[in-house]
């Protein structure tokens, strides 16, 4: 009798904290929905802020979750035209002045991308904050006055992730990516990423401003403000060509 | 009167024990010949030793320094940790002119340099594109000298010289255009067609397989850095004077640039070269006892057999002290004969692989290439190699010296004579 009652407490323990965890990883993943559609266009101006210079990227971006991916740059002048193509795990760059497609090495995968805090690797990770993550909501706080969960993220030892644990906070009821620091594997932060100016497009809230702080680079940061985004525009894998990399405007 | 010829007296006597030394040495010949042999192969092993392991030092330094990166570099300020365009600098042909005319700076060459993407038809390597002044270039690395084909490049060229190894893994030659692709001054995207003028072949792999260099002015235009360089490397004329020279340049530019010493920017070097002096010091002190030991038993070995000799003076009235200094005299006679052939001798061979370095095959020559040097031994010429191992085995030698010295105090003449 007593045995029987122990395998009740214990079974219903486990089924507490599983539907904990399942409920961590479905707040993970209703932010990571309404953020990421799988037919996407959206058009982004990326300012890339060093301590010595700063830089505007204007440019307009097309996606095929969670495979395809193409970005054409429209300003500055100087390299209007150019093009980044990523398709699975490769990354392309048309450029426009010498009329050449450039395919990039896997040694610069870690590499800046256009000079910002992304790296080549950014662009085209298969890794994913839902699936890749064990998830556990750590607390509530107030961030930006807004009620939010914390939710840590640690990696699955099978997953190919670079950190060694990563804190989001996600907006209770608006599911918001709000705030999210990256850790390495010391448990020191790498890089922070802030959102901000919630928006509406396409019929989705979100936050149309996001700051990109790298911590151990004083002065410097990546800023992107979204300035159109569609969630479900008519695309197939054939747009990610070579040949539309030339084409695309 | 009497004090005069007590003064002449000793100063005969003086003589007269380097008399009788000298007269004891060659009284048997194949004695002496014996010790002094063994002095001479000794220093002649000792010299060579440290002469390889010095050489081996200065090599890698030489190597390292004139191969590319200079003795000493100015840059602009923390360019060396972040390696990044945005640490360039801007400097004005008068200050270049005032870092060359510095004291002990042999030549100075500015340079641009990225990585970048270079890419030919579907294949994309990632290189090292030096912007360079030509001649003065030419000057510090001799690069003129490791052309294989096509043309060197000339100031405002807009060809490249590639090293062969890219060439080869591109699948280009001389008159092929390559596509230089990477990131300018500030963020700006560089992209360039540029047509392949000629070939550098280095022995080492890994540069080998990684250079592109194009003229000063076409990588600022490329790179959208009119003006401006990433580094001045320096190369002086003595690598004994690194710190006071660079503390010279120091004043000679602006206050924000860095000025590094070779030491400085590569920590590693000077690691390798502490290592390998600690093992040197470790295998001349394991040489010094074979050495010691060999001398020693040499020694012994000629005061059995005076023992005889020693007594029957002894008997007939020598004192033991004047025996002492006859034979110090001796072994310090013999030592010094032995320490000069021996350095003598070994001249001829140190000079030679200093000129003809000994190159090294197998496994080793493999280790060294994966390090980036090329696998020879050149010697050291260096006085220093001579004087200090030839003294020091001169010291071996005068010291086992002491051991007749011992015998000879507590000499028992009768049964000395007995044998």
């Amino acid at each position: 009798m007593k045995r029987r009652f122990i395998a009740i407490l214990i079974l219903s323990t486990l089924c507490v904290l599983s539907l904990c965890a399942q409920d961590a990883k479905e707040i993970v993943k209703k932010a990571n929905d309404l953020l990421r559609g799988t037919h996407t266009y959206s058009e982004i101006s990326m300012t890339i802020v060093k301590p010595e210079w700063t830089r505007t990227i204007s440019m307009k971006s097309w996606s095929l979750e969670p495979d395809y991916a193409l970005v054409y740059i429209s300003e500055p002048a100087r390299d209007k035209g150019s093009v980044t193509l990523k398709r699975k795990n490769e990354v392309w760059n048309w450029v426009p002045s010498i009329q050449r497609i450039i395919k990039i090495p896997p040694s610069m995968m870690l590499q800046s991308w256009m000079g910002s805090d992304f790296t080549n690797d950014d662009l085209v990770r298969q890794s994913s904050i839902v699936d890749d993550y064990t998830h556990s909501i750590l607390g509530e706080e107030t961030y930006e006055g807004m009620k939010c969960w914390k939710i840590q993220l640690i990696p699955k030892p099978e997953a190919g992730v670079v950190w060694g644990k990563i804190y989001l906070w996600i907006s209770k009821g608006s599911y918001l990516e709000l705030k999210t620091e990256y850790y390495d594997e010391d448990g020191n932060l790498q890089k922070s990423f802030f959102g901000s100016d919630v928006k509406t497009f396409d019929g989705r809230s979100i936050p149309a401003h996001w700051e990109m702080i790298p911590s151990n680079k004083p002065g410097q940061k990546t800023v992107l403000d979204y300035h159109e985004m569609k969630f479900s525009i008519n695309l197939d894998a054939a747009f990610f060509s070579e040949q539309n990399m030339k084409r695309v405007r | 009167m009497s004090s005069r010829s007590e003064h002449h007296g000793q100063r005969h006597s003086g003589n007269l024990y380097v008399l009788l030394a000298w007269r004891n040495i060659w009284r048997n010949k194949r004695r002496s010949l014996l010790l002094i042999t063994s002095v001479v192969i000794s220093v002649f092993v000792a010299v060579v030793f440290s002469s390889a392991q010095f050489g081996q030092d200065e090599y890698m330094v030489h190597v390292t320094v004139g191969f590319y990166e200079g003795h000493i570099q100015v840059h602009g300020n923390h360019y060396w940790d972040k390696r990044s365009f945005d640490q360039s600098m801007e400097m004005p042909e008068r200050e270049i002119d005032e870092v060359a005319a510095t004291a002990h700076v042999a030549c100075v060459t500015p340079r641009l340099e990225t990585i970048s993407l270079i890419s030919h038809a579907t294949t994309t390597k990632i290189a090292s594109v030096v912007g360079i002044d030509p001649e003065r270039e030419d000057n510090m690395t001799g690069l003129k000298k490791r052309m294989v084909a096509g043309k060197y490049i000339e100031t405002g060229s807009t060809g490249a010289v590639v090293s062969e190894g890219l060439a080869q893994l591109l699948h280009v030659g001389v008159g092929d255009s390559i596509v230089v692709y990477g990131q300018g001054f500030e963020g700006v995207t560089a992209a360039a067609i540029v047509p392949i003028q000629g070939l550098v072949k280095y022995p080492l792999p890994d540069l080998n397989n990684s250079m592109v260099y194009l003229s000063l002015g076409f990588a600022q235009q490329l790179y959208s850095a009119p003006s401006r360089l990433t580094a001045l490397a320096v190369l002086l004329d003595d690598n004994k004077a690194l710190d006071e020279t660079a503390a010279a340049i120091k004043k000679v530019v602006d206050g924000d640039k860095e000025v590094m010493t070779w030491k400085e920017m590569m920590p590693e070097l000077v690691q390798g070269i502490d290592a390998n002096d600690a093992g040197t010091v470790l295998m001349l002190l394991i040489l010094y006892v074979v050495i010691g030991f060999g001398i020693f038993g040499t020694v012994m070995m000629m005061t059995v057999e005076r023992t005889r000799e020693f007594g029957i003076l002894v008997l007939i009235g020598m004192k033991r002290w004047r025996l002492i200094v006859i034979t110090v005299i001796e072994s310090i006679l013999v030592s010094a004969v032995g320490l000069v052939v021996g350095v003598l001798i070994s001249i001829p061979p140190v000079y030679y692989f200093y000129f003809n370095p000994i190159h090294l095959g197998g496994d080793y020559a493999k280790a060294m290439l994966a390090y980036g040097f090329e696998p020879i031994v050149p010697l050291s010429i260096a006085p220093i190699v001579f004087t200090i191992q030839g003294f020091s085995v001169f010291g071996l030698g005068v010291l086992s010296a002491l051991y007749p010295l011992f015998v000879i105090r507590s000499l028992r003449p009768v049964s000395a004579m007995h044998g």
